[in-house]
Parts: structure tokens; sequence; C-alpha cells
């Protein structure tokens, strides 16, 4: 590696000054072995992060909660010695609605201009991704890279669309203004580029969108109107 | 983080951050709520000694990293007991053959739990967490070099583990 290991992960996590990465990312665009380490590990960050999400995104248990004094805290400690809070099945309950999938090596996430972006510790569509989400209709397709597929409400209510770009397929839903990541999957090894478009969606995220729909996915005079009142 | 805020709104505020990152230090979901739980009431039992003004999330995080520290001891032991040969499984099964994301979630704890406890935390605070290196390194009193140094190992060594192709 003609860049050392600490250098190389400090411009992959943004910690290097504008000069210093600049030279990094020339190395990287030379050499294809560094790139694909880069990519390895962008996707690896990316699944671990997704994987942890779902535990800040799920509610707070009861048990846990500052607004109670320390006395309290010991009661329900003493209380809790009897059986801990919740049951398994709430859990697998609550973790049915979500599902998550992103694989390792195949995720590409360039941090600057990337369709992808983390902020407040969550993934969100951004650029061309964000663009296409937010103004596309399934049914008058525009020219740019990014295709909508299905739009649904999910089980809370949120407004969800699919979406295919040459390289991969995923879902989003909306969250306050933005576009969250649900699940980012990446074109089969040979199968990127227009050919895929042509054929069906990805098994894994229609399996995504069986688990997270509520009701029949929303037809072209819904889609519509969903759009007009700003995917609310 | 709206400061007129009272403390406790603030750390309640911040409970599903320090959930996430009780779960990347933990082996299981019950260990990592009660590693939560132990914070919190040590965050309102020391409320006098957080300087107002100054990052409640850090120093509350820094809370939670100590008392994960100072129960390493029983956690090794009891770790060398149960560790089953089916979590050394989980770490190496193909993600494409599971969606959901609470079994992606337990593989990621799997995997975590098989770093060294020092690379785990840097880990954990950088690349889940989103800590800036420079906060760890104050987090942690450690010395920038050994954060990022940790952070390489850990970071290899977990794409080792869960990366393929």
């Amino acid at each position: 590696m003609t860049v050392p290991d600490e250098k190389f992960f400090a411009w992959l996590d943004g910690e290097l000054s504008p000069d210093e990465a600049a030279l990094v990312e020339a190395e990287v665009a030379r050499s294809p072995e560094l790139a694909r380490t880069a990519e390895q590990h962008r996707a690896m960050q990316s699944r671990l992060k997704m994987a942890f999400d779902t535990v800040a995104e799920a509610p707070v248990p009861g048990r846990i909660r500052p607004n109670a004094n320390v006395v309290d805290f010991v009661a329900a400690k003493r209380a809790r010695a009897a059986g801990r809070w919740g049951s398994p099945a709430q859990w697998a309950a609550m973790a049915a609605t979500l599902a998550i999938g992103i694989f390792a090596g195949t995720l590409i996430v360039p941090r600057a201009s990337g369709p992808v972006e983390v902020q407040g510790g969550r993934l969100y569509a951004a650029a061309s991704l964000n663009r296409a989400l937010d103004s596309e209709l399934a049914s008058a397709p525009g020219t740019g890279p990014v295709r909508i597929g299905l739009t649904f409400r999910d089980q809370s209510g949120a407004v969800c669309r699919t979406f295919t770009d040459p390289q991969s397929s995923g879902l989003a839903c909306r969250n306050g203004s933005r576009w969250q990541l649900r699940g980012l999957f990446a074109a089969p090894e040979g199968q990127s580029g227009p050919y895929r478009m042509a054929g069906g969606m990805d098994p894994n995220l229609a399996a995504l969108v069986d688990s997270s729909i509520a009701g029949d996915p929303l037809d072209a005079a819904q889609e519509k109107a969903a759009k007009a009142k700003g995917w609310r | 983080m709206d400061p007129s805020q009272s403390f406790e709104d603030q750390l309640g505020a911040l409970l599903p951050r320090l959930r996430r990152f009780a779960h990347t230090l933990s082996r299981d979901s019950a260990d990592a709520d009660d590693l939560t739980q132990a914070t919190v009431e040590r965050a309102l039992r020391s409320k006098a000694q957080w300087q107002p003004g100054t990052r409640l999330d850090s120093w509350a995080y820094r809370i939670m990293r100590n008392l994960w520290i100072d129960t390493a001891r029983s956690r090794s032991r009891k770790a060398r007991i149960e560790a089953t040969p089916e979590e050394a499984e989980l770490v190496g099964e193909d993600p494409r053959t599971a969606m959901d994301a609470a079994l992606d979630l337990k593989r990621m704890m799997a995997a975590m739990e098989r770093l060294p406890d020092e690379q785990r935390e840097v880990v954990a605070l950088i690349l889940v967490e989103g800590f800036g290196y420079r906060e760890v390194c104050e987090m942690l009193d450690l010395p920038m070099g050994t954060v990022s140094s940790r952070l390489v190992r850990g970071r290899n060594r977990l794409l080792a583990m869960v990366g393929e192709q």
C-alpha cells in the first residue's frame, strides 16, 4: 500500500486537511487496490451503522428513564430481580417491523458527492437520489440515472419509495423532510448497467418491501397526490 | 442540544444514542440495557460534576465507557464460560441469507464482541457513533497515534470477520 494505513483511514473518515486529502485521493485514484479497499471499508461501516442504528430508532425500554430520581431506579432494579424488562417476543415483534439489508463490499458511498449521506447517525438519500425521490413519478420517469419503482405507506404511515440506479436498488422512507434509507442492495455481479432495469425487483428488496408495506402500493393518481402534499 | 432544557431532559434525549453505544460494547441486548441504566443512574448521581456549557454527550459516553471497563473482568470470565460455537458461526454467516435487521444486529454485535476491548471502543465511537478522532482522544484520554492505530486494527479485523468478496 502506497499510503500508510492510518492516513488512508483518516482520509476515509474525513479527518485530513483538504491538502492532505487531495494527495491521498490521487493515490487512491491511481490504485485499483486502494479503491477497492476503500469501497469494502465504506460498505462495512454502512452495514455496521445500519445494524446498530436499529437500536437508536427503537423505543427506549420503559425501565430506562432519567426523569425519575435515583431512588426510583434502585426500586426498579429490585423489582427487576424477578424478571427483566420486556420479553423476547416483544423485541421480536418490534424488530420484525424493521428490515434492513446491506451487502458488505458492494455498497459504494463516496463521501462528498454520493447518493447517500450519514447525518445524526442515520443514512439519508443525497444528491441525485434525493432529487429523484423528491420529484420523480413512477408513471413519468425522468432522464436521470435513478428510476422510481413502488411508492407505498409503511406500517407507521410514512411514505416509502423503491428506487433503482445502474449500480444498486433500495428502499427509502420519509423521515421529516428527508428520505431515510431502509435498505440498499448492490446489483448482482455482472448485472449492473441498464439491462438490469428491464428485470424484476431484487428479491432482497422485494422481501424488504413485503415486510414494510401497509396495504397496497399507491397507484399513479395517489402517487401524484402524495407528491403534491410533500410526501407527508 | 438545547441548553435551556433540564439536565434530565437532555440526558433523556441522549438515551437512544447511549443505548446504541451500549449495544456496540455489550454481548447482548439485556446486558446493553443494564449498562444503559447503570449509566443513567451514575450520570444522575454525578450531575454536580457535569459543567454546564460542556458537551453532555461526551460526558455521558465517558461514564458508560468507564462502567463498561469496570465490569471487564467479570465480563471476560463470563465470556470464557459462555462463548458458544453458534456465535462464531453467526459471525461468518452469509448476510444474504438473512435480511432481518435484528439478525444483522446480532451478527454485528457478535463481531464487535470478538474485537479486543481497546479496539472495540474506538471502532464504536468513531464508526458507529460518529465522533471525530480528536473527540475520541479526549474522551478516552489517549494520544492521537494510539486512537488511529487501534482504529486501523479494529476495522481491519471487523472487515475480515463480516466482509466478503
